[in-house]
């Protein structure tokens, strides 16, 4: 009994598994299920709710797990409102120009500015964008940083991560790195789910009304990208 | 922030595990969807064309539809619907009707494969495959456009 603790001291003080390897390990783990539910689940499922739950259930349970160990609070995460004008504020400049190369975009690949028709499904775009950048700051920039501190290589890492999510559609994972390095930044500095699920929401709808589901590969991505 | 302890290195191992399980089974499950191993039947060289059966045994009842494809190429489609009474008497299908038949023209001179497949539709018609039936089957066409069968590889 005693060698077993001293087993199980010696396993939880090591300092590879408490530090990096353990927070890189976390972001591994909830990327991959991100990943079977996108090109396993999705694809060869079909859609059943059931089979798609286990890989969501799983990447949900392990981060609710992971806080509490924590002792991470729903503030500290994010979800607060003091900081909300603070975080809009950075983010209101690199948003608006990106909506503007959206735009911009859009007219180039049809040469007019054509807005799709409007979809009641995009006013639950807001509560899609929050689990969004909960999952992708609220859980994944905060294990990045605890790997490899505050700055530009957690933040690359962060934006790295999103990208892949959309993979491979091309114009999707372009956007997607641009919009995880500017989310991932301003989370480092005003960690406010809100907001940047305000700007993440924007920035879709933006997407979805000016550029032609032609041009997105109708926002396909995994193994569904392919027909 | 805390540091955490062993049981999340569990938690990830136990999250491991079962995804692993749930993408084997899925995997599995996925396979004998889209490629079920029901499909039996053959295929032989006949003076003008290509002709044999075939039977879905998950259902017997059912007319397979079957297309020829020659070198390669997509030759033709038809429905294994014929008679074929040696079938059913040899205890290869419940009723004659699972005989199909391609006529082969212009076909040029010289040594062919055809290969003949059952087409299987899965997902609500949302995906289909093509099991091959049978082995692939040589033939020499002359310059009198005659077929002449050939021993199997």
């Amino acid at each position: 009994m005693t060698e077993l603790s001293k087993t199980e001291n010696s396993f939880a003080s090591s300092p590879v598994l408490e530090g990096r390897s353990l927070a890189l390990w976390e972001i591994a783990s909830v990327a991959t299920s991100c990943l079977i539910a996108e090109w396993v689940v999705l694809s060869f499922a079909g859609r059943s709710k059931l089979t798609i739950a286990i890989p969501t259930l799983l990447a949900l349970g392990l981060m609710y797990f992971s806080h509490r160990e924590r002792g991470e609070t729903l503030r500290e995460i994010g979800f607060r409102t003091d900081n909300f004008f603070a975080a809009c504020r950075l983010l209101l400049l690199p948003t608006a120009v990106v909506m503007a190369l959206i735009v911009t975009l859009g007219w180039l690949a049809s040469h007019s500015i054509s807005l799709a028709p409007w979809r009641n499904r995009f006013l639950l775009l807001p509560l899609w964008a929050l689990f969004q950048q909960y999952v992708l700051n609220g859980f994944i920039n905060r294990r990045a940083q605890l790997a490899l501190g505050r700055g530009t290589t957690s933040v690359l890492l962060v934006a790295l991560v999103f990208s892949l999510f959309h993979f491979p559609n091309p114009m999707l994972a372009i956007l997607t790195f641009v919009g995880g390095l500017i989310w991932a930044a301003v989370y480092q500095r005003q960690p406010n789910l809100f907001a940047l699920a305000l700007s993440h929401a924007l920035s879709s709808v933006t997407l979805a009304l000016a550029i032609s589901p032609k041009l997105l590969e109708s926002l396909r991505v995994g193994f569904k990208y392919f027909g | 922030m805390k540091n955490p302890s062993t049981r999340l290195v569990h938690v990830l191992i136990g999250k491991s595990i079962i995804e692993t399980l749930v993408v084997g089974a899925l995997a599995v499950f996925t396979f004998i969807t889209i490629l079920p191993p029901y499909f039996h039947g053959w295929g032989e060289v006949t003076n003008n064309g290509i002709s044999g059966w075939v039977v879905n045994n998950a259902s017997p009842w059912e007319r397979v539809e079957v297309q020829l494809f020659v070198d390669g190429k997509f030759a033709g489609v038809g429905i294994a619907d014929q008679s074929r009474p040696d079938v059913s008497a040899a205890g290869w299908a419940r009723d004659p009707w699972h005989g199909y038949s391609f006529r082969l023209t212009s076909l040029r001179l010289r040594y062919h494969e055809a290969r003949v497949y059952a087409l299987h539709d899965s997902g609500r018609g949302a995906r289909k495959s093509l099991q091959l039936v049978g082995d692939p089957i040589p033939f020499f066409v002359d310059d009198q456009g005659t077929i002449t069968r050939l021993p199997s590889k």
